[in-house]
């Protein structure tokens, strides 16, 4: 178990809503020591992903729909914890990784009645690359749901740590492995 | 006198407290040299703190639940930035 109180970490889009979704009693109960201790910190991407989420359910729901859409997202923004700016640094940091890993390392996502289309896939991946960067700059722990991609740019920093002068490691906690 | 800006400003008040945890204060303010209000106070910072804390955490965790229930899992994934095809072509 990680000591709730050793952070703050940067949460991952989907690790973020992972944990808050999550029935787990000693996931709620790691959540709840976190949140007394730290605020959650994410990216401006997460918020990017996020809001953009909100949005393109609002804009195919029903009408009667709508207004719970819009009380979702009102409540996310009403307690959002530090984002991070993507700014010079990171902007740099994100850059050198984009260019060591061009493409994403897994296929688009796969699920019942849900294809991700190859240009989507490479939209997240750089959304996640521009994520990693601002851990690592930061140098705050990375808290994930995606380990095949993160791990992949977590191996690429380490083997051309001379394009991440003074940076790194890259530290990542898959979220799974919190509580 | 004016009170400096680190002297925090007190009230004298009667309090009834477990025989216990006055013994333990007691101990505590001994040990210290320190007199017992500020064992007491301190404590009661410092609780005063957690409780803070502790609130501030469940107001989080509520604002959570509200964000993220009533969504599918399919919904989920497009908040979470995973857009489907379908979702794509319509933008």
């Amino acid at each position: 178990m990680i000591d709730p109180s050793s952070g703050p970490f940067l949460f991952d889009t989907s690790a973020e809503s992972w944990l808050a979704r999550s029935k787990d009693s000693h996931v709620r109960s790691w959540f709840g020591a976190y949140l007394a201790t730290h605020r959650v910190h994410v990216s401006a991407v997460t918020i990017v992903e996020r809001i953009r989420g909100y949005a393109l359910l609002s804009l195919r729901a029903p009408e009667n729909r709508k207004d719970q859409i819009e009380r979702a997202r009102i409540a996310y923004l009403s307690e959002i914890g530090r984002v991070w700016s993507l700014d010079g640094g990171v902007s740099v940091v994100a850059g050198e990784i984009m260019a060591l890993l061009p493409l994403p390392p897994s296929p688009p996502r796969k699920a019942h009645q849900f294809i991700e289309s190859r240009q989507e896939r490479l939209v997240r991946w750089r959304f996640d690359c521009m994520i990693a960067a601002t851990a690592l700059v930061s140098r705050m722990t990375l808290v994930h749901n995606n380990a095949q991609d993160f791990e992949s740019i977590r191996k690429a920093i380490e083997t051309s740590p001379e394009r991440f002068p003074t940076l790194g490691p890259l530290g990542l906690i898959r979220c799974n492995s919190l509580a | 006198m004016k009170a400096s800006r680190h002297q925090k400003r007190t009230r004298r008040t009667t309090l009834t407290l477990p025989a216990d945890s006055l013994l333990a204060a007691q101990r505590i303010a001994r040990a210290r040299k320190i007199n017992l209000s500020t064992v007491i106070s301190e404590a009661l910072s410092d609780g005063l703190r957690a409780f803070a804390s502790a609130e501030r955490s469940e107001q989080v965790l509520r604002a959570y639940q509200k964000a993220f229930t009533g969504f599918s899992e399919q919904e989920m994934l497009i908040l979470d930035g995973v857009l489907p095809d379908s979702v794509s072509e319509r933008r």
